[in-house]
């Protein structure tokens, strides 16, 4: 599961006083516990990665630093780093990454994945001891930083706060005037943009923590809010018709898109980051991967991947639930349609992001009922 | 005694002590050695014909065989993980007799002292 962004936890490095390490070797273990028997740090131990993420999520607070190795049976050490970066704490946590050899792959992609540092077998213990101090100081540099700089910057994310507030307001308060209009479409909105959060989320533990900060996933998310707003232009005879679309009828309808960015055109004040997103979201989120998408047949990259997220979550969420034209489907035989291309192709990197996804999407329906 | 041990398995004594800090240390990973895994799991695979499951096997197994500062058994251990890497189990398999020659001989010493 997600967690709610950083403000959960606890920030603050001298209350961090536990040393996890995780390794299915006794040896490996010990060996490690040995090098630190000073008794200035709390040593946890696991022997797999799934022992390892239990401790992580109850020892959360108390963690200072992670020893990890990478091959290990019930979830290996990259997965441990997935959790870690799902849960936003690999950050906050250092990880040290144990490893037998140097292997360009895996010492890559445990950096990729936000590794501190490696070490490599056999252990030198005066390493391993300067390496851990310095990583832990580090971290803890960094974060005492960020915690200055966070109150200071207070007032100024409180008034920023309040502006956002407003805007999250009338972002909803627009779209649903198209929820009202449309009998179907009920809690649709709101659920769009639950699975588009949690689709940005994973997209950024898999392919790298640059691509979003927090803030552009909230700007996207409340964008995504948007995307039907056209269908505002769309008259009764055709939005609220029960059976099947004659062909000029469903040309009328994709022009949603179109009406909805010419909306958004009216009342632009300037060019912005929010409104980029609106605009983009609005036109480009029944585009298609191999350019057989509406309104401009764009291919590929060129549709921006914020406009990508919300179809395929569009598309998802049109399926699960019930409609007056058709009965719902399940999360399996959902995920199957759209991997199977039925409802039009979409970009593999943003499937392999729809299946990591699955477990948060499945509990976010819980979640509601 | 544990300095004549590392001699007769053609070992570090010195690396195994700047590690383990003294004999009594070294004497209780000894014990640990024995009780690990990753040697019987090495073997099975290799039994079986499992190429990945003989690779992690071998791959723990060095890592251990390092860390206790076993040099010639982990010579021939890293010897292996690296055919086991490549995929090469024929030839592996060729290599499994000298890894256990090696193995037992350490394990032979091993229950001398413990």
């Amino acid at each position: 599961m997600i967690s709610e962004g950083k403000e959960g936890i606890k920030l603050y490095m001298e209350e961090r006083d536990t040393i996890l390490i995780v390794d299915d070797v006794l040896i490996n273990r010990e060996l490690l516990k040995d090098i630190f028997e000073e008794g200035e740090y709390k040593i946890l131990e696991a022997s797999n990665g799934e022992e390892a993420i239990e401790l992580l999520d109850e020892h959360t607070d108390e963690i200072a630093l992670v020893f990890l190795d990478l091959v290990m049976p019930k979830k290996n050490g990259l997965e441990v780093m997935h959790h870690m970066s799902l849960n936003n704490i690999i950050k906050i946590i250092p990880v040290i990454m144990i490893t037998g050899e140097a292997t360009v792959e895996s010492d890559v992609k445990a950096y990729e994945l936000g590794a501190a540092d490696i070490i490599y077998k056999p252990f030198e213990p005066a390493v391993v001891i300067r390496r851990a101090k310095n990583i832990i100081e580090l971290y803890q540099h960094r974060i005492s930083i960020e915690n200055e700089l966070a109150l200071r910057t207070q007032e100024l994310y409180e008034s920023k706060r309040q502006i956002e507030q407003s805007n999250i307001f009338l972002t909803n308060a627009l779209s649903s005037v198209v929820e009202f209009r449309s009998l179907e479409s009920g809690e649709h909105i709101q659920r769009v943009k639950k699975l588009t959060e949690i689709m940005l989320r994973h997209w950024r533990a898999l392919f790298g923590e640059e691509q979003f900060t927090d803030e552009q996933i909230e700007l996207i998310v409340n964008a995504s809010a948007l995307h039907d707003i056209g269908k505002i232009a769309i008259p009764d005879s055709i939005l609220l018709k029960p059976e099947k679309l004659t062909d000029e009828e469903y040309e009328e309808m994709k022009k949603h898109t179109i009406y909805g960015c010419l909306m958004l055109e009216k009342f632009k004040q300037e060019e912005n980051e929010f409104y980029r997103y609106c605009y983009d979201i609005c036109r480009y989120h029944h585009e298609r991967y191999d350019g057989k998408g509406y309104p401009d047949g764009l291919v590929g990259d060129d549709i921006p991947i914020w406009a990508q997220i919300v179809s395929i979550v569009d598309v998802y969420d049109a399926l699960i639930n019930k409609r007056v034209y058709k009965e719902s489907f399940s999360v399996d035989e959902t995920y199957q349609m759209i991997h199977d291309g039925k409802c039009g192709k979409f970009n593999p990197k943003l499937l392999e992001c729809f299946d990591d996804a699955k477990e948060d999407f499945v509990a976010s329906m819980l979640d509601k009922s | 005694m544990i300095e004549e041990f590392y001699k007769k398995i053609n070992g570090n004594y010195e690396e195994a002590i700047s590690r383990m800090k003294n004999d009594e240390r070294i004497i209780k990973f000894l014990k640990f050695f024995l009780m690990d895994e990753s040697y019987k799991q090495l073997e099975q695979a290799i039994d079986n014909g499992s190429c990945d499951d003989a690779f992690r096997g071998a791959h723990t197994l060095k890592g251990v065989c390092k860390n206790m500062a076993f040099t010639e058994l982990s010579l021939v251990v890293e010897r292996i993980t690296e055919e086991l890497r490549a995929k090469e189990f024929e030839k592996a398999k060729t290599t499994f007799p000298k890894v256990s020659e090696e193995y037992k001989k350490v394990i032979e010493e091993i229950n001398k002292i413990v």
